[in-house]
């Protein structure tokens, strides 16, 4: 058995450690710059989104089998294994929404002094709705910048995502 | 969200990514310019700064926020770490996963690059089952690689029985991944 300090089966992947380690989320904002400074909006959408649909595989498979209380579950425990996150997880009939109060990726990141990327929070849009329709699911987003609300929904009658409600990283005065 | 919880999962996958849509030579750049520069430039900053205390300061800092298991010993002309527990390779090992064709790269990948402009090289060996070691030097000591136990003693990784399990690349007065060679055995 592999040694794991998370809880079976809600994260497909499992560490030794309970949380990760945060500095991680310098690399995650350097590649977001590198990948669309290097090969455009366009190609770091396409990356978010294949990694959506190709690495996180087995999190779309369990949601799959598992309807809206596996993505509520996921959530909870994906959060819960990301240092300084404060998020609550809701689940209605037809909806599952992810109150984002402290994203533990802006807050580390601006505590680093790191320029964050503008566009950073479109990251959670491209890869989060990738992975929402692979189980038939609809993913929106609305807010970012430190705090958001994201919604997995089963209904088909889902307006389109307002790309003008996912807000851009301001650097800070 | 892309978490830091499972970021080796997903560094792993990107590489191959990477790969796939411009080569070894995007793959290279990612190392050297997005980690190198950007991502670790706190890393950077404090070696070029202190030297050999800095890098003391930022891997002793960085590998116990990891949950290494690894040596450090430095001396006055070298900087050396003996991993016994790569936390990278082994969260990788541990879950099955394997998107890239050699994840260790990654390390001198950045490592190398980050070094050069401060001044030192690095001489090292993995054997890709998250077991390495690694010297860093001021860039004009001759000096060869250690002996076994030469330096770390007892804590030297060429002592354990898991050193030999895997296929070993080596690093020798390097600052890029482009020089690797394949172990002599």
């Amino acid at each position: 058995m592999p040694r794991s300090a998370s809880p079976p089966g809600l994260l497909p992947y499992t560490d030794t450690k309970p949380q990760g380690a945060a500095d991680f989320y310098f690399a995650i904002n350097a590649t977001f710059r590198f990948i669309h400074n290097r090969l455009g909006p366009g190609g770091w959408a396409t990356y978010l989104r294949q990694m959506g649909e190709g690495y996180f595989e087995p999190v779309n498979a369990a949601w799959r089998s598992g309807g809206l209380m596996a993505v509520a579950s996921y959530w909870q425990a994906f959060f819960a294994a990301e240092p300084g996150a404060e998020v609550e997880v809701f689940r209605d009939a037809t909806t599952v929404t992810v109150e984002v109060r402290r994203c533990p990726a802006i807050a580390h990141l601006r505590s680093g002094d790191r320029e964050i990327v503008p566009f950073f929070c479109e990251h959670c849009f491209h890869l989060g709705s990738a992975r929402a329709n692979a189980p038939g699911f609809a993913m929106r987003l609305e807010g970012g910048a430190g705090q958001c609300r994201q919604t997995f929904s089963s209904s088909s009658e889902v307006p389109p995502q307002d790309m003008s409600a996912i807000r851009k990283v301001e650097p800070l005065c | 969200m892309l978490g830091c919880y499972d970021f080796c999962g997903h560094y792993d996958w990107t590489f191959e990514w990477l790969r796939q849509q411009g080569g070894e030579a995007l793959l290279r750049d990612y190392w050297s310019g997005a980690i190198a520069v950007d991502s670790q430039r706190h890393a950077a900053a404090m070696i070029k700064e202190l030297g050999f205390e800095g890098m003391k300061k930022y891997w002793a800092y960085t590998l116990n926020e990891e949950a290494a298991g690894y040596v450090i010993t430095s001396r006055e002309n070298v900087f050396r770490v003996d991993m016994h527990e790569c936390p990278s390779k082994g969260f990788l090992i541990r879950n099955g996963i394997e998107h890239s064709a050699d994840y260790c790269d990654h390390c001198i990948g950045w490592i190398g690059p980050m070094l050069k402009p401060a001044g030192f090289t690095i001489d090292h060996e993995h054997n890709h089952q998250g077991q390495c070691w690694w010297e860093m030097r001021k860039k004009d000591d001759a000096t060869p690689p250690s002996r076994i136990g030469e330096i770390s003693g007892e804590a030297d990784i060429r002592h354990s029985a898991e050193w030999c399990a895997g296929q070993k690349d080596v690093f020798e007065k390097s600052v890029s991944v482009a020089d690797k060679k394949p172990a002599v055995s």
